[in-house]
């Protein structure tokens, strides 16, 4: 019984007892709350898995971001607060059944892979590896990307926009 | 161009020519009598080439020329040709001569029609006179069968010639319809000959049958089929009923067409086959009772008939009848005899009465009377014929009656025979009823004969009592000189008869003919015997024989029955089941579409539900093979 | 408990979130939820690839989480701006009411 065993015990409860109840919650600010544990806590398995940098990444960008947009829109339309599961969901069996369905297809393909080695040791920094990957091998990937965001800013900006 | 082979060819040929030329060169047609003239003089050369041949063949000899048109490995399946041997030469000669002879008289009888129309009738007619010299001239039963559809074609052509009428249209539609119920017969024993034998051509299969390597199980059926279809062709009982309506043509045609040639094409088919058929005595026996019954039928028939065409019909159906039985009793010689000279008196009646309807304008003889003295010479000339007609000697017909009736009794057909001899009787009464009535006693109340008057379909001008002009008595005299002859050479040169009659048939079949001269010159010239008595004495028969025996109305139910029935049926089937099935597909694929539309909820959770169930398939199928 | 968590792990847990995910996104009723389900999925994926590019010893993986956040960062800002424009004419974030595109 390792540290990192019972990290892992301790962070994947968390990360599942919050994802849940992002889906299950009546309360949509709620949800959104959720939700930002349930990034910190995928942010704790990235640390876990010995990668600092994506963690900080995921917490700028998703708990932070993301999280925040949420609000934002949640405040917009209003409509906040339902009173029962039913007013927030639909179709709670068959959705159900259909998940459990997915998650089953998916366990039994993942166990029956030989996939039960230890972790190899790390060899070298993996921050640095990122950091020379993005600029060298994937730089037009990256470039592309800054295209993305310039065109996303530009659709926010315009649908934002007032009616005039 | 010397032997035999070639002249036939020549002759075969030559109408052939005729119709080509005269169907692509329609302004040539459309001259009406320049058309007539050059079929005309195609036929005569024909007839010339045909006389030559005939007088070249022996008469055990033959030419055969084959070609071939059907190829296989083991020899030609069909060929077409000519085989030229004693029967088909002297068979062409009277061909030739009836349909030279006929196409030189309608110049005369169809004066009146349009030059289109006229053009039209000499297309057919040589058309038809290929087809006939086809048929007799054939090697093989494939160009027998497709000449005998060709003659069929071409008298029906010829039956409604005057097709704006309605009753020659339905005629000639009957005419085919019955003949086409006969050749369906024959096209099957034709086919099935083939199974049991391998071969159409008639030379080989008369090695065979000679050999006797046609297998004999079953050959009756072989045989019997094939005589179907000349039952159809040759009118016997019951397939007779198309030959009397077959008069609405004009009677010319129904000179050549019905007297002499086609209708003879049964009788002649039989003549070619008569080795195949020996080997099915049975079925011989058929023939024979069946010929003998039409005979006596046909007689019965032809007492009562007002108009002179439907006598002359019956009558031929009444000679065909006699021929046949002469093929059944197994003396095929005697009958193609008789069918030679009926060929020449028929025909001479046929177109003796063409000229006095020509004249009067109408076919009722109660129409006609005391013609003779406006019309001598078709007096004379129809008397000749009626004579050979009714077996009186030194006349045509004599011999060949009397060959006849010896033939059924040497074939063992006594209750035929006896049949042959009151149809013989009966003959004789109502050919002399029709001339003592029409030619001899008081002329008829003049009728209104505007517009050709009542009844006569080729009636038209009418008014004219003087014998016919020169270009249609031409073939009138010769004709009565052949029949006479004919009679005179037979009785000077008796050839050796292939059976012994008995002493007494001779006098017998006189003294039958004269008794029915007598009793009509008694009932109808002296007026000694009430011809109502006789018509009280047989009511009900005759009643039967002016209804035909009610065999057209049978006829008719069966068309109605069966065959408008089998049409509404599959009718049924294919409006309910054919169009029900593509209606039934087509209401599924609507019903199925409307269902399957209500996929599309608009709700995108719904279409994500699509995805998580197709990413559920693709799991199961990348583990598929575990 | 084994010594050290070994790959399976990660990528049951990766599974598991995913399918909570899938849930979410299939039975909530206001568009926001909708997307807060798509966002776990999403994160579910993350771990997925970085754990793998962790046990195989490959950076790439890394760098296609660095996109993969990016661009669903990118995906969820504009997604939220569009159920705001929705709500502006239509009045309702309810995805049920959006079914203009039914057949």
């Amino acid at each position: 019984m390792t540290l990192e065993t019972v990290g892992f015990g301790v962070v994947a409860t968390v990360l599942l007892a919050s994802s849940l109840a992002v889906v299950l919650t009546p309360n949509l600010f709620h949800a959104v709350l959720y939700l930002a544990a349930a990034l910190v806590a995928t942010g704790v398995v990235f640390l876990l898995l010995d990668q600092p940098f994506l963690f900080a990444v995921q917490l700028l960008l998703y708990a932070g971001g993301v999280v925040t947009i949420a609000v934002f829109a949640i405040v917009v339309t209003e409509r906040l607060v339902g009173d029962r599961i039913t007013q927030t969901s639909r179709q709670i069996f068959s959705g159900f059944i259909i998940a459990g369905a997915v998650l089953v297809g998916l366990l039994t393909f993942i166990l029956r892979a030989p996939l039960t080695r230890p972790r190899p040791p790390l060899a070298g920094d993996f921050t640095r590896a990122i950091g020379d990957a993005v600029l060298t091998r994937f730089v037009l990937s990256f470039e592309l990307l800054g295209m993305l965001f310039l065109a996303a800013l530009l659709g926010a900006l315009y649908f934002a926009r007032p009616d005039d | 161009m010397t032997d035999p082979g070639s002249l036939v060819t020549l002759a075969l040929l030559l109408p052939a020519a005729t119709f080509l030329l005269l169907s692509i060169a329609y302004p040539l047609r459309r001259a009406g009598r320049a058309a007539g003239i050059v079929s005309v003089a195609g036929a005569a050369v024909a007839l010339a080439a045909a006389l030559r041949a005939w007088q070249l063949q022996s008469a055990e000899g033959f030419t055969r020329i084959a070609l071939e048109w059907i190829p296989q490995e083991s020899g030609p399946l069909a060929t077409v040709g000519v085989l030229a041997d004693a029967d088909s030469t002297l068979m062409l000669v009277l061909v030739a001569l009836v349909s030279f002879l006929v196409q030189l008289y309608s110049l005369g009888y169809l004066d009146t029609e349009a030059p289109a129309s006229l053009g039209r009738y000499y297309v057919y007619q040589s058309l038809f006179a290929f087809s006939m010299m086809g048929l007799v001239l054939a090697p093989g039963f494939v160009q027998l069968f497709i000449c005998w559809e060709l003659v069929g074609l071409c008298s029906y052509l010829l039956i409604g010639y005057w097709y704006e009428r309605p009753a020659a249209a339905r005629a000639a539609v009957k005419a085919f319809w019955i003949t086409k119920a006969g050749d369906v017969g024959l096209l099957v024993g034709i086919v099935l000959l083939w199974f049991r034998a391998g071969t159409f051509d008639f030379l080989q299969l008369y090695d065979l049958a000679r050999g006797g390597q046609i297998p004999l199980a079953g050959l009756g059926l072989v045989t019997f089929c094939i005589y179907l279809g000349a039952m159809g062709k040759s009118a016997q009982f019951p397939l007779h009923v198309w030959l009397p309506d077959a008069m609405e043509g004009p009677t010319p045609v129904s000179a050549l067409i019905h007297a002499a040639t086609m209708v003879t094409a049964g009788v002649y088919l039989l003549k070619r086959t008569n080795w195949l058929f020996a080997l099915t005595p049975d079925v011989l026996v058929l023939v024979g009772w069946i010929g003998a019954f039409t005979a006596l039928f046909a007689a019965v028939l032809a007492c009562v008939q007002s108009d002179i065409k439907r006598v002359l019909a019956y009558s031929t159906v009444s000679q065909l009848g006699y021929m046949m039985a002469a093929m059944g009793a197994g003396f095929a010689a005697a009958g193609f005899l008789h069918l030679l000279t009926h060929g020449i008196f028929k025909a001479l009646l046929f177109l003796g009465a063409g000229a006095v309807i020509h004249a009067v304008g109408s076919n009722d003889i109660y129409r006609m009377g005391g013609l003779r003295r406006h019309m001598p010479q078709t007096t004379v000339v129809f008397l000749v014929g009626t004579l050979s007609l009714a077996g009186i000697p030194l006349f045509g017909g004599f011999f060949s009656k009397e060959e006849i009736l010896g033939a059924v009794w040497s074939g063992g057909l006594a209750v035929p025979f006896w049949m042959l001899v009151t149809a013989a009787f009966l003959t004789a009464f109502y050919m002399f009823r029709v001339v003592f009535i029409a030619f001899f006693g008081a002329p008829a109340a003049p009728a209104p004969l505007a517009h050709g008057g009542h009844g006569g379909p080729d009636a038209h001008g009418g008014g004219h009592l003087h014998d016919a002009p020169a270009v249609m008595t031409g073939p009138l005299w010769l004709l009565a000189a052949l029949s006479v002859g004919i009679g005179v050479y037979f009785t000077v040169h008796h050839g050796e008869p292939e059976f012994t009659a008995p002493g007494w048939l001779t006098p017998l079949a006189v003294a039958v003919a004269a008794a029915g001269i007598a009793l009509a010159w008694l009932t109808y010239s002296r007026r000694v015997i009430s011809a109502d008595l006789l018509a009280t004495i047989f009511a009900p028969l005759r009643r039967g024989a002016l209804a035909g025996f009610w065999l057209d109305d049978l006829f008719e139910g069966i068309y109605r029955l069966a065959l408008l029935g089998l049409a509404r049926l599959v009718g049924w089937v294919d409006r309910y089941l054919v169009d029900g099935v593509v209606n039934v597909c087509s209401a599924w694929t609507l019903a199925w579409g409307d269902r399957l539309r209500r996929m599309q909820t608009g709700l995108a959770q719904d279409y994500v539900y699509g995805l998580a169930v197709g990413l559920l398939l693709l799991l199961i199928w990348v583990q598929w093979p575990r | 408990m084994p010594a050290s968590v070994s790959l399976q792990g990660y990528l049951i847990l990766a599974a598991v979130l995913f399918a909570v995910g899938l849930f979410g996104v299939v039975t909530r009723r206001n568009t926001i939820g909708i997307l807060l389900g798509i966002e776990l999925m999403l994160n579910a994926v993350n771990i997925n690839l970085v754990a793998f590019a962790r046990f195989n010893g490959d950076a790439v993986g890394m760098v296609f989480t660095v996109f993969t956040i990016s661009i669903t960062v990118a995906e969820v800002a504009l997604g939220l701006a569009l159920v705001i424009l929705i709500f502006r004419v239509r009045r309702t974030a309810i995805a049920d009411h959006l079914d203009l595109l039914r057949g």
